[in-house]
């Protein structure tokens, strides 16, 4: 059974996704998670915000029942619109209610540093 | 460590190579620095993250991936093992065990459903994937972060362990005794 080629879902922090970020490109596969802020049933375009920072997710694709307040997270690809603001279609979209945010960016900063440790050790075996 | 269930984060599963030298180990993970070389051997992986595709074909598989924001591990639920001679040297009624276990994870298997997933690890067409042995379905969206945890923790404490010798074989013994034990 080899891979599907579906591409994994970076893991990205809201605030860090600015239009100077390494992830801030057309088609950039993102996992992003935020608080429901807005949602559009007629467009199914959200608005999750986390530490200030919003990011628009067009939610068409999914079967989940958004409720404001509630948090969410999203995987799927970047969009870059005209005005420059990114879009997330998202393919795939779950409630995170209950996760310690706090917790979790940092655990983001662990992963990358031990990410990052292990590639370096990777190339030298090449 | 040939017959544990070791954690991965998705990256550093996708790294394995297949083993050919040792009989029970299906897999190899290498670790170098300038002076010494840690070798892993094993058969069995645990990853846990995010169900990001799902291709059923009824009564015969079910192939998924396993997102957990570092990689995409492709997993295979076996769905035949009533119909399939490969599984005829095996018992009926553990065949029948079996059989129901994986049409309750075929269930489960959803596209969105964060998943911590057990199995064997193997290589089709190349590629590794993981045999799907288990499925168990995370209610609580912090398990993932703990996940991460553990791994970074056990790559770093105990897989990664540098042992200096001139003897690979040797090498090896003390740290996959470590291992096991944080299992």
């Amino acid at each position: 059974m080899a891979s599907s080629g579906i591409p994994s879902g970076a893991l990205v922090i809201l605030q860090e996704l600015d239009s100077s970020s390494i992830h801030f490109k057309q088609g950039a596969s993102l996992r992003v998670t935020g608080k429901l802020q807005e949602y559009n049933v007629e467009t199914a375009i959200a608005v999750i915000a986390d530490g200030g920072a919003t990011l628009l997710v067009d939610t068409q694709h999914l079967r989940l029942n958004l409720r404001e307040g509630s948090i969410y997270q999203f995987i799927g690809e970047l969009s870059i619109q005209p005005n420059n603001e990114g879009l997330l279609k998202a393919r795939v979209g779950r409630n995170v209610d209950g996760i310690d945010l706090n917790l979790y960016h940092q655990s983001l900063k662990l992963i990358r540093q031990f990410q990052s440790d292990q590639i370096s050790h990777l190339e030298q075996l090449k | 460590m040939e017959d544990t269930h070791v954690k991965f984060l998705a990256f550093d599963l996708l790294s394995l190579t297949p083993s050919s030298s040792t009989p029970n180990s299906t897999a190899v993970r290498r670790i170098s620095t300038a002076t010494a070389t840690t070798v892993l051997h094993l058969s069995r992986a645990e990853t846990l993250g995010i169900i990001t595709s799902r291709h059923h074909k009824p009564d015969r598989f079910l192939r998924f991936t396993i997102d957990d924001g570092t990689g995409c591990v492709p997993c295979v639920l076996w769905l035949n093992h009533l119909t399939s001679a490969y599984f005829s040297r095996r018992s009926p009624p553990d065949l029948r065990s079996i059989a129901g276990s994986a049409r309750r994870f075929e269930t489960l298997v959803q596209i969105g459903a964060s998943a911590r997933v057990r199995g064997k690890v193997s290589f089709y067409r190349g590629e590794i994937q993981l045999t799907v042995s288990n499925v168990f379905i995370e209610r609580d969206p912090n398990a993932e972060i703990l996940h991460w945890l553990q791994c970074v923790r056990l790559a770093r404490n105990r897989y990664d362990v540098v042992v200096e010798s001139d003897d690979d074989d040797k090498m090896l013994l003390p740290v996959n005794k470590k291992a096991k034990k944080a299992e």
